[in-house]
């Protein structure tokens, strides 16, 4: 979310995100860049009230200024837009440690998320992802509004447009051992970024095929579609626990895999199940310690500001 | 010609002494994906048999050994009439040279002809992806490279338009380097509900005739009954 709009900043902490984008590139006119950083550092602690992890999005061109005005205590992560070479990465690096050390803020601790949005950084895409160890969670973006734009193809097509850019990214993630954001195909041609039917099927398929990260969204609809989406169903959970029953009889028979009603349930069928249980685990105590932040938050406010009589 | 590719386990004595009559141009036999830990070591003594039997039908033979225990299993697999051996999980070209150096020892002291036997590199994780140029070009025993079960070991699902995630880039990944490095690609394009080489005969066959649009020259396969059809799809 922009930054310089209040009426989205306040109400931030009350929607239920896992995370919070500060956005001081796209979202924020250019006359008001300065006014925007004066704001971050009240506007971490602000969003993080309902237990949501504070990030920031920092401009492309900006970076010193940008860096000085958002890594305070409470920040998470920084996005940097369009990365295209590895050194670019590097030099963010270097200013963060700098202003942890500065700062009181614990080394290391502030991740960087280099966007890949451009031809260039497609084509060096995996010495961005090996060139901090700050970069912890790297991939495939849903959206591909800037690579579209930087190719010149009209985005929103009924079809997997991106396959080659999307999968570097993704295999220079999994070679890294990084946190991987993927992203499978759902198509969307109405263009649209609040719609939280669509918000829901991008999120199911990426739990369906095994992905736990969420790229964010644009629009607060889409929070609880997403979560939702991301979270195993119950009936996901009751099928994980049948598979590993299932695998469990296998044990000492001499086999390694057995179809049974026509799926084939071997090693890494049980794998799956075993992801998921545990999955469904977090997400259950994921979502306790942010209804706990909001409630806390909620009973502190009301102290605060005792209702009129 | 080397269309299709039977994979056997070698603790299932019924599946190989059938393997002659399935028709494949290549017989598997497998030591790693099929075979439960407590039979491998039963399973090794059984290959030099196991190459003669299958070879019966016409077939090559190839050995599918597990890189954890390289030394065992080719001890095991290298006998006259092995034409190769199948390495999963293939994810460096020092694995490669490795690979090599234990077949020419093992050709010499077996009366083998030197170089006569090919390694084919199943790249099957993101690192053995990533390195998949310097792999097929570590060795001039490298004669193939494929994904074998790439889907299941890279926990690769299917995607809401039935594609198996992130495969489309991985194959054609491969196919172009494989082209770069003058090796064989092996594979196909298999799609849900097909999982980890197993399918119907009919889907099968589709998944080869997609396959070979591709660049794919032959694909594995688990069941006798996935044979006709790849032999059919990569027909010349």
């Amino acid at each position: 979310m922009p930054v310089v709009t209040p009426r989205f900043v306040d109400h931030a902490w009350r929607r239920g995100c896992d995370f919070i984008v500060l956005d001081l590139e796209d979202s924020v006119p250019q006359h008001l860049k300065a006014y925007a950083r004066s704001l971050v550092k009240d506007a971490i602690r602000n969003v993080s009230k309902g237990g949501a992890e504070a990030f920031t999005r920092i401009n492309h061109d900006t970076v010193l200024a940008d860096l000085e005005a958002v890594v305070w205590p409470g920040l998470h992560r920084v996005k940097y837009p369009k990365t295209e070479y590895a050194e670019e990465v590097r030099l963010l690096d270097t200013i963060v440690t700098r202003l942890e050390r500065e700062r009181g803020i614990e080394p290391g601790s502030i991740e960087i998320d280099p966007s890949i949005e451009t031809a260039a950084g497609v084509a060096n895409v995996y010495e961005i992802a090996a060139a901090s160890p700050r970069v912890r969670e790297f991939g495939a973006t849903t959206s591909g509004y800037d690579l579209s734009r930087d190719l010149g193809v009209e985005m929103f097509v009924d079809f997997d447009q991106f396959v080659y850019a999307k999968g570097e990214a993704e295999l220079a993630a999994r070679t890294l051992e990084l946190g991987v954001r993927a992203a499978p195909f759902v198509a969307n041609t109405t263009g649209s970024v609040s719609d939280p039917n669509r918000a829901l099927r991008q999120a199911e398929a990426a739990c369906k095929c095994g992905f736990h990260l969420g790229g964010g969204g644009l629009n607060p609809a889409v929070v609880e579609p997403h979560n939702r989406g991301l979270t195993p169903t119950e009936e996901d959970v009751r099928d994980a626990r049948w598979v590993l029953e299932q695998h469990r009889q296998l044990a000492g028979s001499g086999e390694t895999w057995v179809e049974i009603e026509g799926r084939a349930i071997d090693g890494y069928e049980a794998a799956r199940a075993r992801d998921t249980l545990e999955w469904a685990a977090l997400c259950a105590e994921r979502d306790q310690e942010k209804a706990e932040a909001v409630a806390r938050t909620k009973a502190a406010m009301a102290q605060q500001s005792p209702p009129q009589k | 010609m080397r269309r299709s590719w039977l994979v056997v386990p070698m603790s299932k004595a019924e599946q190989i002494a059938q393997a002659p009559r399935s028709g494949a141009d290549v017989i598997v036999l497998d030591l790693v994906e099929f075979v439960a830990d407590e039979d491998k070591f039963a399973a090794r003594e059984k290959v030099r048999a196991a190459i003669n039997t299958v070879k019966a039908g016409g077939a090559e033979v190839f050995g599918q050994i597990d890189p954890e225990s390289l030394h065992a299993d080719l001890h095991a697999c290298v006998w006259p009439g092995l034409s190769g051996v199948v390495v999963p999980r293939a994810e460096s070209p020092a694995q490669m040279v490795e690979v090599d150096e234990l077949l020419s020892g093992l050709e010499n002291e077996r009366g083998i002809l030197p170089d006569t036997l090919k390694i084919v590199a199943a790249l099957e994780t993101a690192h053995g992806n990533h390195a998949a140029y310097d792999i097929s070009r570590a060795s001039r025993r490298v004669w193939g490279v494929t994904l074998g079960r790439a889907d299941l070991v890279m926990d690769l699902r299917p995607e809401p338009s039935n594609e198996i995630h992130l495969m489309p880039y991985l194959m054609q990944r491969l196919i172009i380097i494989a082209g770069a490095a003058r090796v064989t690609p092996i594979g196909a394009w298999w799609r849900a509900p097909d999982r980890g080489l197993l399918a119907t005969p009919e889907n099968t066959y589709h998944a080869a005739q997609r396959g070979r649009a591709i660049g794919f020259k032959g694909a594995m396969c688990l069941r006798a009954n996935q044979v006709e059809p790849l032999n059919r799809a990569f027909a010349d």
